[in-house]
């Protein structure tokens, strides 16, 4: 009886078991997502495009107020503007590291999807002149960093070697000479991209752009191959009008709405960012028309009024730029001490409980412009190609004419504002002062690269202006002096994630290694000497 | 040694008894020709010698069987059978020695008496049966392992709304942690220690032989959130019977897969055949108030650089900030632009909160007849939490019914559904929407000044200028973070016994809980931009169980060897789907529903590796247990189980065996030893194993949201694991159990070693290597520790007794490897950020890294050129699971008054404390008062040497001390609470008289009610804000610690 009944028991679970483990492999597939059986690679271009460009706090912490083209008096942006630690200091140092190496894994995992299909040429082509973009912005943070082994955990490399910068140099113009070769404007491109929709002629003159952009980047410290490069990339064809602009529009409604906008817009930021003094200064010493297109103060008085999310005034003579450097707190750094210091906003007898805006009368970024949620990020411009052009044939190469291509830039960096869509110079405005500023011989360098910083001010693509601040050394910026400061000259680097001891620290500690001045902030990277 | 105990070769195992039990029935013709007469127990005295036979029944009347009954000064003796009758040959001088373990042994002169109906007296400390894994009953006496057993009126008159708290301080290896996020909150649970680096360490709950999903709904991070509470907080205490603890593998191992953190069976009360019908209305008010650990200075007021505000913006700056001159009482301006005066209040934090109040009522109707019985309870809770607007309300119906349907087969069917509907979680940590931080006020910040926390048009009126911290008033009022839950646990089993000594079992389990959750951020909120934001989610989770199991006893020698043998087979499926829909900036201010938006995203609740929640997920199981019993002193037991997971690729394993082998000696059966009327010696050896997160082995690419039209896709960053295979947990144990003097001193020894291998690691990666982690097989944690309960009855009299009971464990925790390169296993992190918890290969886990000050040889601490003090970089100061733990209960009886109390303590856990962190850096800290004017000089030497002698302002040294001397948070968690006390009074039935009430039993409890002891400033030590082992031991801007009183009425109507 017994025996009958456990036999009976095993019989009965062994045929539960066996007929159950047979749709194993579909209960262990989640249902929510698809395999690479289904997935269409190009996906993944688009998310690269949007998370890379997108970055907020990203740029607005540190570079923006490196660069003084922004200033502010709040605790936070302390890291940036007075050089101070401040608020999750560590996290902030690694933003660009982890926003960079996360996008370029999105074309890293895009290629490997793609490997061997000849159809996908042109997406695999795109997908470089993209992941060189990603890098070079990583390496211009950094220095050294992983390249040759970036992204291949899944090959099994835990811990990449970083490689040196001049390295990363070489084949970044030599992967961009053989991306752009390879691409063929007759075939289909991308079919999800956020640049160009897919028009293959335009991911070409980006990625010449890109040649040429990283060739000057060495004018420091290798001017033959800077030389070399900036010429191919001009017989290759760069962007040829501001429509070519590598830029990326956010889009709110589905969560992916702009970054910075996103950060402007928390109440603190909006009552204290500024835009910087030395940038407002200089653009008032040339009557720049975009003053107006970019900058506005409170339309009304008080703190609330300064804390409420509307248009203000934009006339140009109002605007002032707010020095770096300066605090709230009360004492000597408290922004009322500032030279020139055009007052408080007054409370608004009106509003309730209203108390003055120590910082309301300085510019802020134009409330319609920079806080739109659904704004464009720029990441490569024709007019800062046109610059570059510029400079590469004052230095006497073959370029073409620099008179020429200044006036392009200047033409086509008022026009760049107006594809916001919601400012503008008038054409008026564009042609007198392209007029009155033609490029002169004895002060090219200087005037390209000013408008160079102007230019990507206004975009707000700010980690371009530090670069070029470093690269150049224009403007001429001062360090502004606060108690504690990590540094007491302006950085001109961001040290590694403090996270890469624990994860890659051999490689880390090789890369620190090769530093001058150690994993700082003042270190220099290899073509900022 | 030499002492003839004659009456143990009589005892036979259970299923010999109801043969033998047949046996006697079928031969005593004479005495039972009529089955009537037997339950007439009718017998005739002819001459001297006589047929002797009876009933020995419980004291609720239930037979019992294999009651051992001898006739005193002779060998002979017999046992009840099935039906709990006896026979013997005697005389009416015959005294009758009847013992059954569990109970109390009786002496019984037969007399002239013809029929005996013996009633034992239940012997509370020894339990002789035991629920065992699935649901398997056994003797206690014949576990190879260690087994606790709570019994529900420990746990239902001082009532915790997650019930599973009550059981802190009461089983020895159990320690239980709470997150301090009020009413419903989840528990973490560990037995036996840390048993793996996992974040899902909680044991299993089994209610009524039916696994129960215990998912934690989702807990608080550093950077905020709330604690969602867990699958256990469901369960009304009044409907427990019993809670068993399995503490160690080979009492779990049955369970395979999910035992390896242990095992706790839930019995819910039931119906007991002819009972009749019974109602049971007990009804409990408890009251929670906040009791204050902070002991802050109240010399220096609201300010920076030792200077009152002046002005408004000054006032805001300060907020948060108690560095300003000293308080003398004057007027200063404050952030809603009022003078106040500058003195300190007695309007402190604990005025915010309010008297919670929690009103439980719970109606039973039981019923038996001849061939079934039911209970149905109907329970409501109604809490209103100590954070302002704030509360839970839990409805729970319990039906437990049995059913012999025809010879043998019996049905019994289990439904308990829970409605759970808590309204605003407070928020915990630091994250914004958080009222709690109304803790960190100013000696000189009045609370109320924050009311009402919003302005004349509905924007909430900020404090301070951050605008992350959100107003306390605005917090507890206007935001809105509520859940609800529907919940089905239930079971159908059918139990057929083809004799009295084999039986076939199927049994169906399924537990069907639907959650919605609501999370909105009010119009007004200082950090939103726009009209808010409103998440909405709802989800469904599931664990269907189906298992057969197969029973049968038989002695292979007779009455020698004995074997008793289960198999079964388990199909366990679990699911999880949901769906989110989120909406931000509502076009019409102040109406919160998700039309009110212009657009809506919504997408699929993730799952898998790296997510709060698992996949769906099944797992094939058959199993055996089999228990050889040597007469009745030697046991050796054996399970076996195999598991097939649906999460692991079957081409690496088809599947994994686990094993467990235990022995019980009963040594006291062999030898005399005055005194000791019991002793047992346990070996037991069990290996379990654990399958992995679903999902888990394949790369999977996510459909994002669109950009402007353009499709976008991304994928995880956690790197698949494609050679994922199961992770082992190997245990031995050794233990004693002893008992003397008739049961008044009783004391149980486990120790235990165990240690996991092959544990999935998940490994971090820097993005540059493309994937922020990845799987790594090669974790191993061990855990080796000692149990000891004792208890006993110093003092019985038949109108007094005391009953203490002592539990201690002490645990030694070894991380023994981690990744490949040994490198640290990080968990969490506390808000302030400059300090984490990891495993660290060679140290007990998780460990609190921090820095510590830097000091030369002689220990001097080292200084900078600023005056500031040199840290150390990060370094292990020191474990956040205790060394040792346990608890004292204590019950005295007298007459109809009973007082109970239980004393718990812990020792040698640290806690990552920002409180401690917040303190410092705001000034509130007693410590930061040396040096508010003139400055701080550290004591200790620079660089070169020599002494320090620069002097920093204040403000700035403790502020940098505070941010870089991360080890000064690292607070000794130590502890030694009065943790429940109950008094109670049963009103005697003769006053009762003629009300209908059978009885009335009134108590008096209380909850937390002292902290004895503690080393932590300013803090509960066991204050935590999330019950994940990664957040283990990290505290933080939660609710407060609470003290609890109350009543509890319980009424029994007459039938």
């Amino acid at each position: 009886m017994k025996r009958r009944f456990i036999y009976s028991c095993l019989v009965i679970g062994a045929t539960l078991i066996t007929g159950c483990t047979k749709n194993f492999e579909k209960i262990n597939t989640d249902p929510t997502k698809v395999g690479s059986d289904l997935i269409v690679p190009d996906f993944l271009m688009a998310q690269a495009q949007i998370s890379f460009s997108n970055l907020g706090y990203g740029q607005l912490l540190y570079q923006s107020m490196w660069s003084q083209a922004l200033a502010s008096t709040y605790d936070y942006y302390g890291n940036g503007d007075k050089y101070i630690y401040r608020g999750s200091f560590d996290s902030y140092k690694a933003n660009l590291w982890n926003n960079g190496y996360n996008a370029s894994t999105l074309i890293d995992e895009m290629k490997n999807l793609i490997k061997g299909k000849a159809a996908y040429n042109n997406l695999d082509n795109c997908g470089t002149i993209m992941r060189m973009l990603i890098l070079e912005r990583i390496t211009d943070t950094h220095g050294d960093i992983p390249f040759s082994q970036e992204g291949q955990a899944k090959s099994g490399v835990f811990t990449p070697v970083f490689d040196t910068q001049q390295s990363i140099y070489t084949s970044i113009l030599d992967q961009l000479d053989k991306a752009t070769a390879a691409l063929d404007a007759s075939k289909a491109g991308p079919t999800s991209d956020l640049f160009y929709a897919g028009n293959v002629a335009q991911w070409k003159k980006l990625g010449f752009s890109l040649m040429l952009r990283a060739a000057m980047r060495l004018t420091k410290v290798d001017a033959a191959t800077a030389q070399k490069y900036a010429e191919k990339a001009y017989a290759g064809g760069t962007m040829a009008s501001i429509a070519d602009n590598a830029k990326v529009k956010a889009d709110y409604t589905n969560g992916n709405g702009n970054a910075d906008a996103g950060s402007l817009l928390v109440t603190d930021d909006f009552r204290e960012v500024r835009w910087g003094k030395t940038l407002i200064d200089y653009m008032k010493t040339n009557s720049d028309p975009r003053i107006s297109a970019i900058a506005e103060i409170s339309a009304g008085t008080g703190k609330k009024a300064n804390e409420n999310e509307v248009a203000g005034i934009s006339t140009t003579n109002l605007q002032i730029g707010m020095p770096n450097g300066y605090d709230l707190g009360g004492g000597t750094t408290d922004i009322s001490k500032a030279p020139g210091y055009p007052g408080t906003s007054p409370a608004d007898p009106a509003v309730d409980k209203d108390s003055p805006a120590p910082v309301g009368k300085y510019s802020r970024p134009k409330f319609a412009v920079y806080d739109d949620r659904n704004r464009y990020n720029y990441l490569l411009t024709y007019g800062e190609t046109e610059l570059l052009l510029a400079e590469a044939s004052t230095r006497g190469w073959n370029t073409g004419v620099a008179a020429t291509h200044f006036a392009n830039a200047l033409n086509a960096d008022m026009l760049t504002l107006g594809q916001f869509g919601t400012t503008s110079v008038s054409a008026t405005d564009i042609a007198t002062y392209v007029g009155a500023h033609p490029l002169n011989p004895a002060t090219a360098l200087q005037q390209i690269n000013m408008e160079y910083y102007v230019e990507t001010a206004t975009v707000f693509n700010f980690i371009e202006t530090w670069c070029n601040w470093r690269r150049s050394g224009y403007p001429a910026l001062t360090a502004v002096t606060y108690p504690n400061q990590f540094a007491t000259s302006i950085p001109r680097r961001v040290p590694y994630p403090v996270t890469l001891p624990s994860t890659n620290g051999t490689n880390y500690t090789a890369a620190v290694g090769r530093l001058t001045g150690g994993d700082t902030f003042t270190a220099r990277v290899y073509w900022d000497k | 040694m030499g002492v003839h105990r004659p009456w143990i070769s009589k005892s036979l195992p259970l299923c010999k008894l109801a043969l033998a039990g047949i046996v006697l029935i079928n031969t005593q013709t004479v005495a039972h020709a009529n089955p009537k007469l037997t339950n007439n127990l009718n017998f005739n005295i002819n001459s001297n010698i006589a047929k002797i036979s009876g009933k020995v029944v419980d004291e609720k009347g239930e037979p019992l069987v294999g009651v051992s009954i001898r006739v005193k000064g002779t060998t002979t003796g017999t046992q009840t059978d099935v039906n709990g009758n006896f026979s013997l040959d005697g005389d009416s001088k015959t005294v009758l020695i009847v013992s059954y373990i569990g109970f109390s042994t009786q002496e019984i002169t037969v007399g002239a008496r013809t029929s005996l109906t013996i009633s034992m007296k239940s012997n509370a400390t020894l339990n002789e049966v035991v629920v065992t894994a699935l649901g398997i009953k056994k003797e206690s006496k014949k576990l190879g392992y260690s087994v606790s057993t709570v019994n529900g009126n420990a746990l239902d008159k001082a009532k915790e709304s997650n019930v599973a708290l009550s059981l802190e301080g009461r089983v020895a290896g159990l320690s239980i942690s709470g997150a301090s996020g009020g009413a419903g909150s989840s528990a973490r649970i560990l037995l036996r220690g840390v048993t793996s680096t996992s974040t899902t360490q909680g044991p299993l709950f089994v209610i009524n032989g039916v696994p129960m999903d215990n998912t934690q709904r989702g807990q608080s991070g550093e950077w905020g959130g709330a604690d969602y509470g867990d699958g256990i907080s469901n369960i009304n205490p009044d409907d427990i019977e019993s809670m068993t603890v399995l503490k160690g593998q080979s009492a779990s191992a049955l369970y395979g897969t999910r035992a390896t953190g242990g095992v706790i069976l839930i019995t819910t009360k039931s119906g007991k055949k002819n009972s009749g019908f019974g109602v049971e209305y007990n009804t409990n008010y408890q009251m929670d108030k906040v009791y204050d650990n902070t002991d802050f200075q109240k010399v220096y007021g609201q300010g920076e650089n030792g200077l009152k505000p002046t002005t408004v913006a000054g006032a805001l700056s300060s907020g948060n900030l108690a560095w300003g001159a000293k308080l003398d009482g004057s007027s200063v301006i404050q952030f809603d632009g009022q003078q106040h005066p500058y003195s300190a209040t007695t309007d402190d934090y604990t005025k915010f909160y309010k008297t919670g109040r929690t009103f439980t009522n719970t109606v039973a109707l039981t019923g038996g007849g001849e061939s079934g019985a039911f209970r149905l309870s109907l329970s409501d809770m109604n809490n209103h939490a100590i954070t302002p607007n704030s509360g839970l309300n839990r409805k729970t119906f319990n039906f437990n019914g049995s059913q012999t349907v025809i010879k043998n087969l019996d049905i019994n069917v289990i439904a308990n559904y829970i409605i759970d509907n808590e309204k605003n979680r407070s928020g915990l940590s630091d994250g914004p929407g958080n009222p709690n931080n109304v803790q960190f006020l100013a000696p000189n910040e009045a609370q109320s000044i924050l009311a009402p926390g919003y302005d004349g048009t509905g924007h909430e009126t900020s404090f301070t200028n951050d605008i992350y911290v959100t107003n306390p008033y605005f917090a507890a009022y206007k935001f809105i973070n509520n859940t609800h839950r529907e919940r089905l646990i239930s079971s159908l089993s059918a139990k057929y016994s083809f004799t009295p000594w084999a039986y076939f079992q199927a049994r169906v389990g399924y537990d069907n809980i639907h959650d919605s959750r609501v999370n909105i951020e009010p119009t007004g909120t200082a950090y939103v931009s726009g009209n808010g934001n409103m998440n909405t989610r709802t989800s469904q989770i599931t664990e269907f169980n189906a298992d057969v199991l197969a029973g049968a006893k038989h002695d292979l020698i007779k009455d020698f060897l004995n074997l008793d043998l289960s198999v079964g087979a388990n199909i366990r499926k679990n699911t999880l789907s949901g769906t989110f829909i989120n909406g931000s900036n509502f076009i019409i201010p102040y109406f919160y529903d998700l039309s009110n938006f212009p657009s809506r995203t919504s997408g699929n609740i993730t799952r898998g590796p790296g997510n709060d929640l698992p996949g769906d997920q099944k797992t094939n199981s058959a199993y055996y247990t089999a228990d050889f019993s040597i007469k009745e002193f030697l046991v050796l037991s054996t399970t076996g189980r195999y598991d097939s997971y649906s999460s692991i690729d079957p081409s690496l394993s088809k599947g994994i065996f686990t094993p467990s082998v235990s022995a019980s000696f009963i040594f006291s059966d062999l030898t005399h030893i005055n005194g000791l009327d019991f002793g047992k010696l346990r070996l037991s050896y069990a290996k379990t194993s654990n399958g992995a997160t679903p999902y888990g082995n394949r790369v999977y690419y996510s459909i994002a949201n669109t950009i402007n039209g353009v499709n976008a896709a991304t994928f995880s960053s956690t790197l698949p694991n494609l050679f994922l295979k199961p992770y082992t947990l190997e245990e031995y144990e050794v233990g004693t159990e002893l008992k003397f003097l008739n049961d008044r001193l009783g004391l149980d020894v486990s120790y235990f070693s165990r240690k996991t291998k092959n544990e999935i690691i998940s490994a971090t990666l820097d993005n540059s290597a493309g994937y922020t982690s990845y799987y790594v097989p090669t974790g191993s944690i061990q855990n080796r520790g000692l149990e000891v309960e004792i208890h006993g009855t110093p003092f019985k009299t038949s109108t007094f007794s005391w009953t203490p009971s002592f539990n201690f464990t002490y645990i030694k925790n070894k991380t023994i490897s981690t990744d490949a390169t040994g490198g640290n296993i990080g968990l969490g992190t506390y808000r302030p950020l400059n300090a984490t918890t990891a495993f660290v290969v060679g140290m007990s886990g998780p460990q609190i890294m921090a820095n510590d000050y830097k000091r030369d040889a002689k220990g001097n601490i080292i200084f900078d050129a600023t005056g500031n003090a040199e840290t150390t970089g990060r370094i292990p100061v020191g474990s956040v699971t205790p060394k040792f733990y346990g608890g004292l209960n204590n019950d005295f009886n007298y007459k109809n008054f009973n007082l109970g109390f239980l004393i718990d303590y812990r020792y040698g856990n640290k806690i990552l404390s920002a409180t401690s962190y917040y303190s410092i850096f705001r000034g509130l800290n007693k410590m930061t008062l040396p040096g508010r004017e003139g400055g701080v000089v550290g004591v200790g030497v620079t660089e070169a040497g020599t002494p320090n002698t620069v002097s920093v302002p204040a403000e700035t040294y403790y502020q940098n001390l505070a941010k870089n001397v991360s080890a000064l948070n690292a607070l000794d968690g130590s502890f030694i609470k009065l943790r429940q006390v109950t008094f109670g009074y049963t009103i005697p039935k003769n006053i009762l008289g003629t009300t209908p009430f059978n009885s009335i039993t009134v108590s008096l409890v209380a909850r937390n009610l002292w902290t004895i002891m503690k080393r932590s400033d300013n803090i509960d030590p066991e204050s935590n804000f999330a019950p994940g082992i990664n957040y283990a031991g990290i505290e933080g801007t939660s609710v407060p610690a609470v003290r609890t009183y109350g009543f509890n009425v319980n009424f029994k109507l007459k039938k």
